[in-house]
């Protein structure tokens, strides 16, 4: 794996949050299953300038849904984790893991 | 017959900020987000904290952009800025060089026109420097592709920093004396003009881009 394709702290957050949310990962359910989940309050623009970075590495792809009148007649971008962002999140996993274990200060593993 | 009740709606100054910071992409699905969000809050709990909600995550919206775009890959914002930056050094005096040959061609201070003569001193330079200002601004934001707001007004800071670092030079051992001032009161009046007209040109030409049909297509 390059270094390009390793996940950050709120890179990797966002990806699980769209691997949870399936057929219905776009902004706002993105926002709430990150506040809901991780208990962390973020903004819109964290979550869009995050997902246009893993766009940019390959690891989302989106597109547009229709526009809505409860959206002002804006669309809806949803968000699907391709196989290379599956692939970034294992590997994420896998290196977290084997750093903790052994570390009795956090049960000994993930 | 009574009227139906309209949706409430969000601030307008706060969504055109975030429209006006977002690239074209960006603004349609982040705006319907914050309105979705908006509208949801406000049937919970009122139109003040909706209001206030929605203030709140359009600052940190436009600073999370600010934050990406400075990360950004592309070469074009950056090439634009440097370009901004050498045009306005080499075209710095430009407008006084100007003026300054239209009164030599029309001598009106040989004439009875010496009112025009004054009134082009006195204004025709700024509103030439200004105009200018408005056009590298325009040059840049065309050439930052999306990123207009914020290579402008990186233009504007780098030229804020460049017109104090000189002041510095020239002023900072000796303080400006007291028959310097009022001349260093209306440079430094039309140096901000200046940096406000390249601010305006990229405002303009993101209003431009924002206004023309998007290019996504809802699939």
């Amino acid at each position: 794996m390059s270094a390009r394709e390793y996940l950050g702290e709120f890179e990797h957050i966002v990806l699980l949050a769209v691997l949870r949310l399936g057929d219905q990962a776009y902004g706002v359910t993105i926002r709430r299953e990150i506040e809901a989940c991780a208990r962390r309050e973020v903004s819109i623009g964290a979550i869009y300038a995050t997902l246009d970075r893993l766009e940019a590495k390959n690891f989302v792809q989106s597109r547009l849904g229709d526009p809505t009148p409860e959206r002002g007649g804006r669309s809806k971008r949803f968000f699907r984790v391709n196989a290379q962002g599956v692939s970034a999140v294992k590997h994420t996993h896998r290196a977290l893991r084997s750093l903790t274990e052994g570390l009795a200060l956090l049960g000994g593993s993930l | 017959m009574t009227q139906p009740l309209s949706p409430p709606r969000p601030p307008r100054l706060a969504a055109w900020l975030v429209d006006l910071f977002a690239t074209r992409e960006q603004a349609e699905c982040i705006l319907g987000d914050l309105r979705e969000e908006f509208s949801d809050l406000a049937s919970r709990s009122g139109i003040a904290n909706a209001r206030r909600w929605y203030r709140l995550q359009s600052a940190k919206t436009i600073a999370h952009l600010a934050g990406a775009a400075l990360y950004d890959a592309s070469p074009w914002p950056a090439g634009a800025l440097l370009l901004g930056f050498l045009l306005s050094l080499f075209s710095a005096g430009l407008p006084e060089q100007l003026i300054v040959a239209l009164l030599r061609t029309q001598r009106p201070y040989s004439n009875r026109h010496y009112e025009a003569y004054v009134w082009l001193l006195a204004y025709g330079i700024p509103m030439v420097s200004i105009t200018q200002s408005l056009l590298i601004g325009c040059v840049v934001a065309l050439l930052a592709r999306g990123r207009e707001m914020f290579t402008t007004i990186a233009l504007s800071l780098l030229r804020a920093t460049t017109t104090a670092w000189l002041l510095f030079i020239f002023f900072g051992r000796t303080p400006p004396t007291r028959p310097v001032i009022p001349f260093l009161v209306p440079f430094l009046f039309s140096r901000a003009l200046d940096l406000i007209g390249i601010v305006i040109g990229g405002v303009i030409v993101g209003r431009v881009r924002s206004a023309s049909p998007s290019r996504l297509a809802a699939t």
